[in-house]
């Protein structure tokens, strides 16, 4: 009751105003929506590229987070973008995605554009150390996963 | 200031009992309201705020289950907004921010029900409470178990869900929607038509809009653009005038016929593009067989004018494709002609190898048997040569015993070339006896 109610508020704010470069593609039900995020300079490693980003809420919303990712299988694939901190499979690694760094004032949006920011502002092409293993052996949810927070630059 | 902290607001809130109470997060709100006066948390304006030491203002509720859920100790836990670490909460805010979202317009939580209530969010409890005629409430009869509202409950604390039928429909309705049923609901009431104003059963209401000379109608034209809507009965003379309506048949015959010959250019489209490939396959065929070429050529011509009268309406890419056709068929022909001899030379090739393949068979096998008695005669030669040699040898080999025994008689003798010089001349001195061919049989039985 208290998700739902909560998420249909800020589904309606954000069919109001959205900031540049994100975009809500599916939000039908209150349980998943998907978002398009876009790198707005001229970041030469995200350059005309649009991201998927989905998010899974549970009945907990916004007190617990919820499940953040950039889904690999869609009906229209989107890439996975590069970068030192996001694994192949899609899983990102941020602090405030995980259930420590959570907090109950973040909004669908606000997270849409702390990725954005994130991805704004890498200029390394690479993947996380340890990509391989991790994509082949994970199967626990991104919240579960103990992950150090080392790189404050990003 | 009141500060409390963090332990006494969570045993603040597990007391406070709010069972019955409306919740306010769920209400419609009617008037919007500054983003300001919204909770972080659940974006509703603040109900019960509390303000951290940080100066961040959370509804009581949000912030005790944001403390409740928290994953690190208790005693450090961070302001959500800004998590600054915060040891107390403030209970009193100024009562400006109070009012402000108190007097936001909500309404009535029994809107579904009925009731067109909208009043300050700060009212809404006592209208539920004391006015609110919508409100579900408990069916008097305690075993009945279904909800009245407020407003209908009778006065004498009756159930009124027992089933009462209708005089006029004689459908089942229950006691307390019986009222509203019998003066405005039951398909058996006299109404009257919104249009016509004649009076009719309300179930037949339906039918008669249909027939009804009152009602407005569109243009049976407007599916090709007439704007015009009017009454039944002055649609009649609206159709004698409106061009479109005249049009109408036109229209109808252009639409078909644009039909068909859609139909046609698919039909056409098909059988283009099977031509098409035939042509392809034609092509590689024929660069793989050149000389092909000019035979296939003068066959076309033959048959030409036949195909050609067969369609008459063909354009002029049809005809083309046409002509192609009757090329690629005589192409076929050719093709089909040389196969057929070429069959028939592999037939006889075929014909001489089985012949061939017998004859040589024949004559290896007469060589064979040739061959298998020169074997026969020679193998008879060798045994009576080998009978011989052994004939010949026997004699040699009991002289050679008879040495040996003498010359263990004397071991005394250390040189050991005396035997081999006494073997030495006795071979010289035994005579070579002459041969007899029929001593054979005397032989194996002394060996």
């Amino acid at each position: 009751m208290f998700a739902t109610k909560r998420l249909s508020k800020e589904l309606i704010k954000i069919k109001e105003h959205l900031p540049p470069g994100i975009s809500i593609v599916k939000s039908d039900t209150l349980e998943e929506w998907l978002m398009d995020i876009k790198v707005l300079d001229e970041n030469p490693l995200y350059l005309n590229q649009t991201y998927r980003l989905k998010f899974t809420f549970n009945n907990k919303y916004p007190i617990e987070v919820q499940f953040i990712e950039l889904p690999t299988t869609s009906d229209t694939p989107r890439p996975i973008p590069i970068h030192p901190h996001i694994y192949s499979n899609g899983i990102i690694c941020l602090d405030l995605l995980s259930s420590a760094g959570w907090s109950p004032v973040q909004t669908v949006e606000s997270v849409c554009m702390s990725i954005q920011s994130m991805l704004t502002a890498n200029s390394r092409n690479e993947r996380p150390p340890g990509d391989q293993d991790f994509v082949s052996y994970n199967r626990r949810r991104p919240r579960d996963i103990n992950f150090m927070y080392d790189d404050d630059n990003v | 200031m009141t500060n409390i902290t963090l332990e006494d607001l969570l045993v603040m809130e597990s007391n406070s009992d709010r069972d019955d109470v409306v919740d306010l997060r769920s209400l419609d709100y009617v008037s919007s309201y500054d983003d300001h006066l919204m909770c972080p948390i659940c974006h509703c304006p603040f109900i019960h705020p509390v303000r951290l030491k940080c100066d961040h203002v959370f509804c009581q509720k949000c912030l005790v289950s944001a403390i409740t859920t928290f994953a690190a100790a208790r005693d450090e836990f961070t302001c959500p907004t800004c998590r600054t670490h915060t040891g107390g909460v403030y209970l009193k805010l100024p009562r400006l921010l109070i009012n402000m979202c108190d007097e936001i317009r909500v309404r009535c939580p029994y809107r579904n029900e009925g009731c067109e209530e909208v009043a300050p969010r700060v009212f809404i409890q006592t209208h539920v409470d004391k006015y609110c005629g919508y409100r579900l409430m408990d069916c008097p009869l305690g075993s009945c178990g279904m909800k009245t509202r407020k407003k209908g409950l009778d006065p004498d604390g009756r159930c009124l869900h027992e089933l009462r039928q209708c005089t006029r429909c004689e459908g089942n309705i229950m006691e307390q929607d019986y009222g509203e049923h019998f003066s405005e609901l039951c398909p058996n009431l006299q109404t009257t038509c919104p249009d016509c104003q004649t009076s009719i059963l309300r179930r037949e209401l339906k039918q008669h809009a249909n027939s009804c000379p009152e009602s407005i109608h569109a243009c049976p034209a407007s599916k090709y653009g007439c704007p015009i809507q009017l009454k039944r009965g002055d649609l009649a003379t609206h159709e004698q005038t409106c061009p479109l309506i005249a049009m109408g048949p036109y229209f109808e015959a252009q639409n078909a016929r644009l039909d068909s010959l859609e139909l046609t250019i698919r039909h056409l489209k098909q059988r283009n593009e099977i031509f098409e490939d035939g042509l392809a396959n034609i092509r590689t065929t024929l660069a793989q067989s050149p000389t092909a070429v000019p035979v296939a050529d003068g066959r076309a011509t033959t048959s030409s004018p036949t195909r050609r009268s067969n369609d008459p309406a063909s354009s002029n890419s049809q005809s083309q494709i046409d002509s192609s056709n009757q090329y690629t068929a005589t192409t076929t022909n050719y093709l089909l002609s040389l196969h057929e001899s070429l069959r028939e030379e592999v037939g006889q090739l075929s014909h001489a190898i089985t012949d061939l393949d017998a004859r040589a068979s024949m004559a290896i096998m007469s060589e064979c048997l040739r061959i298998k008695e020169d074997m026969a005669h020679t193998n008879a030669a060798v045994s009576s040569v080998r009978m011989q040699v052994q004939w010949l040898l026997n004699p040699r080999l009991h002289q050679h015993q008879g040495a040996q025994r003498t010359g263990g008689a004397r071991t005394a003798t250390p040189a050991g070339s005396s035997p081999a010089a006494a073997a030495g001349p006795s071979t010289s001195t035994i005579p070579l006896r002459p041969r007899r061919l029929s001593d054979s049989g005397r032989e194996g039985t002394k060996l």
